[in-house]
């Protein structure tokens, strides 16, 4: 039932949303982004108590793993939707706030389906209710950064779609009933009978496929634009969660390779991917000189270091990956909201445009100074805490030449951000910014976010272990 | 029914080949809508051989968006662009010695899947997840909008060709829900086509390159 109620209330909003103007849109958004959130925990205390919550004859279904996802999204979606109405002016076209909540609600319906062809259908969901959304503002790199995006994506998607194919191919030949085919459970249950060499093949369309939409090397070449080029808020889901969608999907799938091929076909490839990622993502880092590509390419760092945590396996290899992608989603999400409030001020994207930070805004500053050491691995924030896990886990499970090289990269990669971090918090603008307006909001959001951080960096909240007990046994199987 | 269905795949994959080898965009949207025709004869083939009553729906689907809808769509994307590509000497030599690699590619990266599985229509396998694999090509390729999305859509078929050779098809509401992301992603294509030809005058891709670094 909280189920069904999780994934009716943003379509819900966003139908109500169409109509609504003024500030009577501005409440039921807020409102419906309220609600959904209240509904992610009403459904992650139902998954705490009973395990699983199952609706509609099993087509959707949520474990911990999928509760875990659904926070996160609804949790980063009401940062999001709590900064959105800064960067939507009253006059503009309506369509943002109902493709908001739609997108939201494709991002929902991709973590809590227990059919891996409806959360295809789902994940391609999220490209087609984004790509306006990061268009939004109309300019020509925003035009050019949506064609990308939908132009790779959709490809990329469909690659996971052949994958997926081949799947389904394998099982309903072998068991019959064409409809629980291509659900999970099944597919986890049948895995050590299926064909490996098929499987395999699956998976290495299944990991390009997803992983472009993760935004991994070599498949991300549409992320930096996309992000950059959305509104602030639009890039907060992007980068905080949509990538995350991504790799959740890789996660589902990864049982079930193991299962039937042993563990050793999708480990080399997420290594492999993620090592790269990892790479790319350093030396664009010390490249970049829009601060919002900045941010982009440090979230294809993370999402390298988190395949590393699924790859090196083990208890607390997915732990470890499976924190950081919350960690990540919460220190970026404020990152992203506090530089569209940079760039309006500054009216650049630009890192030589922006100087003295700290004394110009000192709400916004503070804030990004915070967010920016969490993103960093800095202790006390909970990054530190989920990197250490990741790389002990690669140490742990025999993998030291990697581990080693991840975290080179991590190195190179910190030193990079320190230095447009630098940058951009000291000196003296070239042109004076705007003053900083309407702060609370974007005090609220950083405070909230770095807060959360802190906690799972210093003391975690109860549950929190018990959780990613769970999806380790689950990712695991 | 083997040969039947075997020859209409091998048509398919001669369409996807003529639509490399064409160069003027009206000719290849005839192609197209030739290819998804096609393919949607191959669906109510099986349909009526193997007895499935559900893939008749699924072909009258297919035809509706793929030979009737898309091709609007697509029609009113390219309305306006120079009939040919303005740049001179392209042959289609070798665009069409990659495809032919392609269809050999297909048959043996398809090989485990084409061995495990013993239907009827099995041997059409390779064909159309080479038709897949030539769409993908030609997307990457493309220099217009146009060419892109007809690659991706001539990909799509491919992928669609081979769920229906290989297992008659996946689940109604997968099935259901793929074409309207297909149907969705050409009508926001055609919308962000528009605007980019009131930005650039042109939908040719290689103008957008405004990001970098």
């Amino acid at each position: 039932m909280i189920l069904l109620v999780l994934l009716a209330l943003p379509p819900a909003g966003a139908a109500l949303l169409v109509r609504a103007r003024g500030r009577l849109a501005q409440a039921a958004h807020l409102a419906t982004a309220a609600l959904t959130l209240a509904a992610a925990l009403g459904l992650a205390a139902a998954v705490g108590r009973d395990g699983q919550v199952v609706a509609l004859d099993g087509l959707l279904r949520a474990d911990a793993l999928s509760a875990w996802m659904v926070v996160l999204v609804a949790l980063v979606g009401a940062l999001a939707a709590l900064e959105a109405p800064h960067h939507v002016p009253p006059a503009a076209p309506r369509a943002f706030y109902p493709l908001f909540h739609l997108f939201m609600f494709t991002m929902l319906l991709a973590v809590t389906t227990d059919d891996v062809g409806l959360m295809w259908v789902a994940v391609e969901g999220t490209t087609l209710a984004s790509v306006f959304l990061v268009n939004f503002e109309q300019t020509r790199a925003s035009l050019e950064a949506s064609y990308k995006y939908l132009i790779v994506c959709s490809v990329g998607i469909a690659l996971a779609f052949v994958g997926t194919v081949f799947v389904y191919l394998t099982d309903v030949h072998q068991f019959g009933s064409a409809a629980q085919a291509l659900r999970w459970t099944t597919l986890v249950r049948l895995a050590p009978g299926l064909p490996p060499r098929v499987i395999e093949l699956a998976f290495v369309f299944l990991i390009v496929g997803y992983g472009t939409k993760a935004g991994l090397v070599p498949m991300h070449t549409w992320l930096p634009d996309a992000h950059s080029e959305a509104p602030a808020p639009v890039s907060a889901l992007m980068s905080g969660v949509l990538l995350s969608v991504g790799i959740y999907a890789v996660l589902r799938f990864k049982p079930v390779v193991d299962l039937a091929a042993g563990p050793g076909f999708a480990r080399r490839l997420l290594l492999a991917l993620g090592l790269a990622s990892m790479a790319v993502a350093a030396a664009s880092l010390w490249a970049s000189t829009n601060y919002k590509r900045m941010l982009a390419y440090s979230s294809v760092e993370h999402i390298g270091i988190v395949c590393l945590g699924i790859g090196f396996g083990g208890p607390w290899g997915i732990a470890g990956a499976v924190l950081h992608i919350a960690n990540h989603a919460l220190a970026k999400s404020v990152l992203f909201l506090l530089s569209g409030r940079i760039r309006a001020a500054y009216r650049s994207a630009e890192i030589p445009a922006v100087r003295g930070l700290l004394a110009a805004m000192p709400v916004a500053g503070a804030g990004f100074l915070g967010g920016m050491l969490a993103l960093m691995g800095l202790p006390p924030f909970g990054l530190f805490v989920s990197e250490v896990m990741v790389f002990g886990a690669g140490f742990r499970g025999g993998f030291a030449a990697v581990a080693v090289a991840g975290l080179v990269f991590l190195v190179v990669a910190f030193g990079g951000l320190l230095r447009s971090l630098h940058a951009i918090l000291y000196g003296v603008p070239p042109a004076p910014p705007a003053p900083e307006t309407k702060a609370g909001t974007a005090a609220l959001v950083s405070v909230v976010g770095l807060a959360l951080l802190v906690l799972i960096g210093l003391a975690w909240p109860p549950g929190l272990a018990a959780a990613l007990e769970r999806i380790a046994a689950i990712v695991g199987s | 029914m083997t040969s039947l269905t075997n020859l209409t795949a091998f048509l398919c994959l001669v369409v996807a080949l003529l639509l490399v080898w064409r160069q003027s965009w009206p000719g290849r949207l005839r192609l197209f809508v030739w290819q998804s025709a096609l393919l949607a004869v191959l669906t109510a083939q099986i349909a009526l051989f193997s007895g499935r009553r559900g893939l008749f729906a699924v072909a009258g689907a297919f035809a509706l968006i793929k030979v009737w809808g898309i091709p609007r769509a697509l029609r009113r994307i390219a309305a306006g662009a120079p009939v040919r590509p303005v740049a001179p000497g392209r042959s289609a030599g070798i665009p069409l010695l990659v495809a032919g690699g392609l269809v050999i590619a297909a048959y043996a990266i398809v090989l485990p899947v084409s061995r495990t599985i013993t239907l009827p229509t099995s041997d059409a396998i390779p064909l159309t997840f080479a038709m897949a694999l030539i769409g993908l090509y030609l997307c990457v390729t493309g220099r217009d909008a146009f060419g892109q999305i007809l690659g991706f859509l001539t990909f799509e078929n491919g992928i669609f060709g081979v769920a229906l050779v290989a297992a008659y098809g996946l689940p109604g509401i997968v099935e259901a829900g793929v074409f309207l992301d297909v149907l969705v992603i050409v009508l926001i294509m055609e919308g962000l086509v528009l605007r980019m030809r009131r930005e650039h005058d042109s939908i040719a891709v290689d103008r957008l390159q405004d990001l970098r670094g």
